[in-house]
């Protein structure tokens, strides 16, 4: 029997590790607490019967909603042992876009996390006739909800433990009836451009372009441990997360709360993790900030480390490599600084470091090289999973790596990277119209801009959607100078401005509250709030020198000459942001014209009045004066 | 000492409490009864002896009239640790917790009512007296997860911003395994999101112990959306009482709140 589906794997490692291995810890209370592959199994083999007992059929889809928690990697493989696919949802996602991936993806049964994850089922239940029952796990609230709608995950799992006695060879059956072309999950893409699209993704994909991926980056066999906290709604989570601690095996840690990730990740001291292109910026703001903080001596020892640490990264990539003096300094900075620095951010053991899902600064990658972390920054994407990837021992900052083996790129006229895939995804459900638009004679357009260097490198600039055009037709690349700004303690976030009928570059600002907040306070600058924060003249200047120190590095006509600091934070529950964080540039733009036409106007500032829509769904008013800062030289 | 309690029973009853200071008429002959299973609001303006109320329950002051019935007992003589030995916890409007101390600590230091062993035993930690810890550290785990407290449980009290330490206040109350619960001004400072956490975790709290809860609240829309009964006390007088509805139409509630024409 080929172990060619996920379940299968399962199955055949609860027979080979039993009780002797562990798969997955939680932390509950305080405690860590562990799941055999044992354990595991069992679970999933009852959950599973539960769920064919209350009519779950081979080819069904469930919907998934809820925090990183063993019990969402149970209901998956459950669903998969069964034949069926899993919809993962994000748990930010208002009820209306709940209702949309429900109701698209057909699912006929909803496992959610929490009460706030009930409430948001109860609240669309009416218009999703197709969900038989909403199961959660996590009963805290629930206690005295009667709709008969509701099943909690234990009482599921006791019904399955039961039809499981009754029909004891029925498991086995369904498991030995998957194959690799069977949908195994659903990943809505990101949706920065239009409805979300629902792709899929087969057994086949889970499980051997996993494989083959592991084998390439040496996690597989070595039992690694990984945090588990990016949402298995996205492809990345389901690719190492799920997929990959089934077959490499690696141990699962789950965290207590969102709030407790960067705490557990200390704890755990993960060989293998994936952080997002916004969360390394975070965590370098955070020890930049924390810097800031520290004593004399502190700031003294970090700011003749650092430049070691740089040094070293920089002649680490070059030919000659790094000569003995070198290397003595940096054992020393490596001792003092680095080693306690990683241990405080919890990437002391790491092996395997990732990023991906949008652009990194090459600063940032060359920062935590310096520290002894290598980040590869890979090329993925929901449709083909891993296009590219750094290899070992040849990581550059500003490439995504050569293509992996099992992928071939070609770049078209206009510049656009195209794909071949031995195992691409199968298609967008429901979509046909749109999963055709993506192929272009047998190969996938992927829609992002970029180019392949004398090494057979790529690198990735923007999508081809983003590149903008000056009066007199020069292209930018707004993307690359959001990123260089972000770079700075300072700015959150930076939405640039330019086209066809514009002049010159512009920037949103949006300041950082908690540096910014310090910077007010060191410099003893009094206020309110975040609006307020953002119109002070000191503010204003401080915005505009690191502006300059990063026009000091752009071609002339890319500059920005002109800024606004935004009033308010941009929001996804604006739609100014996806659920991934990433700028809605078009609907930005469209908001915010009238502000985008007095930037390029001659006025020194702007009345602004801005609804905003709270977390409950209210909407509100803010209204204030914004400056219009110029930029000389 | 789990009273059961039938649904509508009496299991407070306060009759003619009069407070005074020097001159100053805190309480005039104030008598309410705190039943089982209902959520009662003390509501009234500032200066009504909304508080006073409270700390006469607790034992911090003793009216010179009147009686607080609980279980067959008189409260009014008796001293502050007596009556929270006898399952009785309240949350403070200035949260008066030990701000040197982790979270964890405050909490911990909450099951000290409950702890057998006593200060020599506690000096020997091996044997009994780690069973015991262990196992109050369960009961204050698990109210650590009701009130989603993990990611600050082992930070110091004195560096959490106003909002959580409010919720370790009201953990510590809860850790006492109270039979009421007396909550004082919960919401006082918090903005529109961290008061509907509040409200929700003082619903989960009423939900899944079952004790009968007194709070003193200025917001007429947490009062009017999670309580059962209301008091309304002015000048340190009752006022009125009912059920919200026809507290919120009382004329004489509205004119004690908005003042005369």
């Amino acid at each position: 029997m080929t172990l060619d589906t996920l379940p299968k794997i399962l199955r055949e490692n609860a027979r080979k590790y039993g009780h002797r291995r562990v798969a997955m810890r939680e932390k509950d209370r305080g405690i860590w607490k562990e799941f055999t592959w044992e354990d595991y199994f069992v679970t999933v083999r009852r959950f599973c019967m539960g769920l064919v007992h209350l009519g779950l059929q081979r080819g069904d889809k469930v919907s998934i909603l809820g925090e990183n928690k063993p019990e969402w990697f149970w209901a998956e493989l459950a669903v998969q042992s069964a034949g069926g696919a899993a919809v993962g949802i994000f748990t930010d996602c208002l009820p209306d876009e709940v209702k949309f991936y429900a109701e698209h993806s057909d699912s006929v049964f909803a496992v959610v996390h929490d009460q706030e994850q009930v409430d948001k089922f109860l609240e669309i239940k009416k218009d999703l006739p197709r969900i038989k029952k909403v199961i959660y796990w996590d009963p805290k609230g629930l206690w005295s909800y009667t709709d008969p709608i509701l099943l909690s995950f234990g009482q599921v799992v006791e019904q399955g433990k039961a039809y499981d006695k009754e029909h004891p060879t029925l498991f086995d059956q369904l498991v030995d009836q998957g194959n690799g072309d069977e949908i195994a999950a659903f990943c809505y893409t990101s949706g920065t451009t239009g409805l979300p699209k629902g792709g899929m993704l087969s057994q086949r994909w889970l499980v051997e372009s996993v494989r083959e991926w592991a084998a390439l980056d040496g996690w597989f066999g070595k039992g690694y441990g990984y945090l588990s906290f990016i949402p298995p709604a996205w492809i990345t989570e389901q690719g190492i997360g799920i997929a990959g601690a089934i077959l490499a095996p690696m141990v699962v840690n789950f965290p207590e709360e969102p709030e407790t990730v960067q705490e557990n990740i200390r704890e755990i001291g993960p060989d293998i993790l994936f952080f997002g292109a916004r969360l390394w910026e975070n965590l370098n703001r955070m020890v930049q900030a924390r810097m800031i903080d520290s004593t004399y001596l502190r700031r003294l020892i970090y700011r003749l480390a650092l430049p070691v640490g740089l040094r070293m990264a920089d002649m680490k990539g070059s030919r000659k490599g790094p000569g003995f003096l070198w290397r003595a300094f940096y054992f020393l900075a490596y001792q003092a600084v680095f080693r306690q620095l990683r241990d405080r951010i919890g990437l002391s053991n790491v092996k395997t470091v990732y990023s991906a899902g949008g652009a990194v600064s090459p600063d940032i990658i060359r920062y935590f090289k310096a520290l002894g972390i290598d980040i590869r920054l890979f090329y993925g994407s929901t449709e083909q999973g891993v296009m590219t990837m750094p290899r070992q021992g040849d990581i550059r900052p500003e490439t995504s790596g050569p293509p992996v083996p099992w992928v071939e790129v070609r770049l078209s006229h206009d510049g656009e990277i195209l794909i071949k895939n031995k195992y691409p995804y199968s298609g967008y459900y429901k979509n046909p119209e749109a999963t055709e638009k993506m192929m272009r004679d047998g190969w996938f357009s992927t829609g992002d801009f970029g180019h392949l260097n004398e090494d057979g490198h790529l690198i990735v600039i923007d999508r081809m959607d983003d590149l903008k055009e000056l009066a007199g037709g020069k292209k930018f690349s707004p993307q690359y100078t959001e990123v260089r700004l972000r770079f700075s303690p300072y700015i959150k976030d930076a939405l640039i401005i330019g086209g066809p009928d514009k002049d010159f570059v512009t920037a949103l600002i949006n300041i950082d509250l908690d540096n910014m907040g310090r910077f007010a306070e060191a410099h003893h600058i009094a206020y309110t709030t975040f609006t307020d924060l953002s119109q002070k003249e000191e503010v204003i200047d401080l915005i505009k020198k690191e502006i300059k120190t990063v026009n000091a590095t752009l071609p002339d006509w890319t500059r920005v000459r002109r800024f606004v600091n935004l009033h308010k934070e941009f929001d996804a529950d604006e739609d100014e942001l996806t659920r991934t964080r990433k700028l809605r540039r078009t609907f930005v733009e469209e908001r915010y014209k009238d502000l985008i036409g007095a930037l390029y106007g001659d006025e020194a500032s702007y009345e602004i009045e801005a609804s905003v829509t709270y977390r409950d769904g209210r909407k509100g008013t803010i209204q204030t004066a914004i400056q219009v800062n110029r930029i000389e030289g | 000492m789990i009273h059961v309690q039938k649904a509508d029973e009496a299991i407070i009853r306060i009759r003619r409490l009069s407070l005074k200071f020097g001159g100053l008429q805190a309480l005039s002959n104030v008598s309410v009864d705190v039943r089982a299973g209902e959520i009662l609001a003390i509501i009234g303006p500032n200066g009504a002896g909304k508080t006073c109320f409270l700390n006469c329950i607790n034992g911090f002051y003793h009216p010179y009239e009147g009686e607080i019935l609980y279980l067959g007992r008189d409260l009014t003589r008796l001293k502050p640790h007596r009556i929270a030995a006898l399952g009785i916890a309240r949350t403070f409007q200035n949260i008066e917790l030990f701000s040197g101390l982790t979270a964890l600590d405050n909490l911990m230091s909450a099951r000290h009512i409950h702890m057998r062993h006593g200060a020599l035993l506690g000096c020997i930690f091996f044997g009994p007296t780690r069973r015991e810890e262990i196992a109050h550290r369960e009961r204050v785990e698990e109210v650590i997860d009701l009130l989603e407290m993990e990611s600050i449980r082992k930070k110091t009290v004195g560096s959490l911003p106003y909002g959580q330490r409010k919720k370790v206040d009201l953990a510590r109350a809860l850790c006492m395994d109270p039979s009421i619960l007396l909550l004082d001004e919960p919401m006082a400072g918090m903005n529109v999101e961290e008061k509907e956490d509040m409200a929700r975790f003082i619903l989960d709290v009423y939900e899944l112990k079952k004790i009968p809860i007194v709070l003193i609240e200025h917001d007429m829309d947490v009062v009017m959306d999670i309580c059962h009964y209301i008091v309304v006390l002015d000048f340190g007088r009752k006022l009125a009482e009912g059920r919200p509805q026809e507290v919120k139409d009382d004329e004489r509630v509205i004119r004690a709140y908005l003042g005369e024409e």
